[in-house]
């Protein structure tokens, strides 16, 4: 989950877990599957988090980033075995 | 001539460069959309120019997306499409930006792309080869720098052919896109919304690739800014400085102003007073016209400074920073971070308050700041209850010397002003606009430096708004409210005596209403005049007591009150005041930004209602 990724760790998008409508915002902003994310500072009362999205500074709660699937970049690209 | 694109891309900048200050602000009929329209001069001649509210898709997910696909497409605006689209995107975020350009593209409307930040791509080496793109995408496109007139060339000659009808106005190929746009796979079964915009982001990802695209770095300022403003301690500390700025600014740093437009008001008055010859009319002018909509129009240096700040935080990128740090506390109470700044603001004065909930994305949560924004005290209730306070509530320490009684009863009237206002957002958020919380996406903007030109232009709108809402309905109540005083003539053909007076009577017949809170028909008159707005009361106790020059610290008023209202009854008063929606314009603004009757009329009755019920356990327990 993109809620439990520590800070400067990037990682790809796998999967939304998330109904519909509410889909929507993250899609247009570049937030699809296989995108890069990369959480870079907690607001400071801890939530929520900005990301760096597509060029851009997002911040989502954690109720949000929680429905976010991810993997680590390093394992998306081959580098590290899943395993 | 339409401008389409994100937020954030710079599209009102370049729209406030080609127009200049000459725009006009309104809403499209029926929504709380605003149609922001402007001229633009060319060599050949001018151009209407509109600029679209930022959206991220055409889809009809949002009212502001919904009125930019349906201005588009001709079924606004007299039923007539525009005549030619720019489409604005942000150079530095171009692949990301390009998401949009298929559903605009599609429409087959002639398009010219403006691709804005080039200054700022260049600085943070990105790269970006505008005829390239434009040769991808079979439309003109241009790299400019919106605040740069001088960059903003090939859109002028564009708009000039638009004008003479040239070659360069050319319908667009459609074909660019053709495939991800209809949203239907290989075998005609629609596709899921996740992969429709996968394949829109992917297709932005070679157009960008063969058009020479090389993403900027991240910039330096905005990390370095960021790390001071969302740090764990300066973070906070740096909002709160902020918020103690503006509030100061808005209460302090406007007194000087408003006392001068006070004093415009009460100046020329005199002026026509000393002009007009006596009678009706010139009554009429003077204690009607004059009295009323000046107490209005005072608000107006408190308004301007309010929406000052909200210009240079918006432009500069903090706003959405101040937003990440308040969404914790706000959240809590079922509101969002965007709306902490209008609420606060609705410390001076609702109205603006109520304008500004416009920088809250979601629909519901705007809705439910709007909602609760009338019950923070505004600066029209300090006059009541300063008079109120000054005649019941003994001076004495209350706390030791740190807080004497009176203090306290004024800051106990905050407290239950807030303490409803949390209330009823959780009311609100628990029944009519009940609903799954919509996901919070806030873009941060990277800092920029405000122009004056963008901020002049939001002023003076904002202006505009507030003089033609408010003034509008304030001269009608108080033509109204004049003529009830008025009628009917005495047999002299002289006014009557405020008692007999049409309003005396409205304030006779609701009497036993507002017994049961101890009030009097006098009373009763004070709460039909501060409709109008609610420090009136004040000047209206003081007609009806013959005191003259009433204001909150006249020793006369406060003793005739003390004859009429017991313990009980004031702090009914009071309470009444802190609850009721007593303010038309408040009501007017109100019905602009929710598009209808529907929800001002149930915050009136529902404000009423609460004040009734509050004030009559005051004066019970009293």
């Amino acid at each position: 989950m993109l809620a439990d990724v520590p800070l400067e760790e990037e990682v790809v998008l796998v999967r939304i877990d998330m109904a519909g409508d509410d889909l929507e915002p993250l899609l247009e902003r570049g937030i699809v599957p296989g995108c890069k994310l990369c959480p870079v500072r907690h607001a400071p009362a801890g939530n929520p988090t900005v990301y760096l999205v597509d060029g851009a500074l997002v911040a989502l709660r954690k109720e949000t980033a929680s429905c976010l699937c991810v993997r680590s970049a390093l394992e998306a690209a081959g580098v590290l075995d899943p395993n | 001539m339409a401008l389409v694109g994100p937020p954030n891309s710079g599209k009102s900048t370049l729209f406030n460069s080609l127009t200049g200050l000459r725009q006009r602000v309104a809403n499209y009929p029926g929504v709380t959309v605003e149609r922001k329209s402007g001229v633009a001069s060319v060599a050949v001649g001018l151009v209407e120019v509109t600029d679209l509210p930022g959206v991220h898709g055409l889809s009809p997910r949002s009212m502001d997306q919904m009125v930019t696909r349906d201005v588009l497409l001709g079924k606004l605006d007299g039923g007539k499409s525009p005549d030619a689209v720019i489409l604005v995107l942000d150079a530095t975020r171009l692949e990301s930006h390009l998401m949009l350009a298929e559903p605009v593209l599609g429409l087959g409307l002639p398009t010219f792309v403006v691709l804005t930040m080039a200054d700022e791509l260049g600085r943070r080496d990105g790269a970006l080869r505008a005829s390239a793109l434009s040769q991808e995408l079979g439309v003109p496109a241009a790299l400019v720098d919106a605040r740069d007139d001088a960059s903003l060339g090939p859109v002028r000659r564009f708009m000039e052919a638009l004008h003479i009808g040239g070659d360069e106005v050319r319908s667009c190929p459609v074909g660019v896109f053709a495939g991800t746009s209809s949203g239907h796979g290989a075998l005609g079964r629609p596709l899921p919304m996740v992969d429709i915009f996968a394949a829109r982001r992917e297709k932005a990802r070679e157009i960008g690739l063969s058009s020479g695209f090389k993403p900027p770095r991240q910039s330096r300022l905005t990390r370095q800014l960021d790390a001071v403003f969302l740090h764990r301690v300066w973070g906070p500390l740096s909002f709160l400085a902020v918020v103690v700025v503006v509030f100061q600014s808005i209460f302090a740093g406007a007194v000087p102003l408003m006392d001068g437009v006070e004093a415009l008001v009460a100046g020329s008055g005199e002026f026509l007073a000393a002009t007009l010859p006596e009678g009706w009319f010139r009554s009429l002018l003077v204690d009607g016209v004059w009295a009323g909509v000046g107490s209005v129009v005072v608000f107006l240096p408190q308004i301007l400074i309010l929406f000052f700040f909200i210009a240079v935080m918006e432009d500069s990128g903090y706003m959405a920073r101040a937003a990440v740090i308040a969404d914790r506390l706000m959240h809590r109470v079922g509101l969002q971070g965007a709306s902490f700044l209008p609420l606060l603001s609705a410390y001076a004065c609702a109205i603006p308050a109520i304008m500004s909930a416009r920088t809250v994305e979601s629909e519901r949560d705007r809705i439910a700041t709007i909602f609760v924004a009338p019950f923070m005290t505004c600066s029209a209730r300090l006059p009541v209850y300063a008079l109120l306070i000054a005649a019941f509530i003994p001076e004495g320490p209350f706390l030791g010397p740190v807080l004497g009684q009176r203090a306290a009863v004024l800051l106990g009237l905050y407290a239950l002003g807030l303490v409803a206002a949390v209330g009823t957002a959780a009311l609100l958020k628990g029944t009519v606009l009940r609903g799954a919380p919509a996901p919070f996406v806030m873009e941060l903007p990277p800092y920029r430096r405000p122009t004056v030109r963008s901020i002049a232009a939001r002023l003076l709108g904002r202006t505009k708004v507030f003089l033609r809402r408010a003034g509008k309905i304030i001269l009608a109540v108080t033509i109204v409210l004049w003529v009830m005083t008025q009628l009917p003539r005495t047999s002299d053909g002289e006014p009557p005596a405020i008692g007999d007076s049409a309003l005396g009577r409205v304030g006779q017949v609701i009497e036993p209403a507002i017994e049961p809170l101890g009030f009097d028909w006098r009373i009763g008159i004070g709460l039909v005049t501060s409709l109008a707005a609610r420090e009136v009361i004040v000047g209206t106790l003081g007609t009806i007591y013959g005191v003259e020059n009433p204001d909150e610290t006249a020793i006369e008023l406060q003793d005739a009150l003390r004859r009429d209202l017991d313990l009980g009854s004031a702090v009914a008063l009071l309470v009444f005041f802190v609850f009721a929606l007593q303010c038309m314009s408040t009501v007017a603004v109100m019905r602009r930004e929710t598009g209808g009757w529907r929800w001002p009329a149930l915050q009136f009755g529902y404000m009423l209602a609460l004040a009734y019920a509050g004030a009559w356990a005051a004066n019970q327990l009293l």
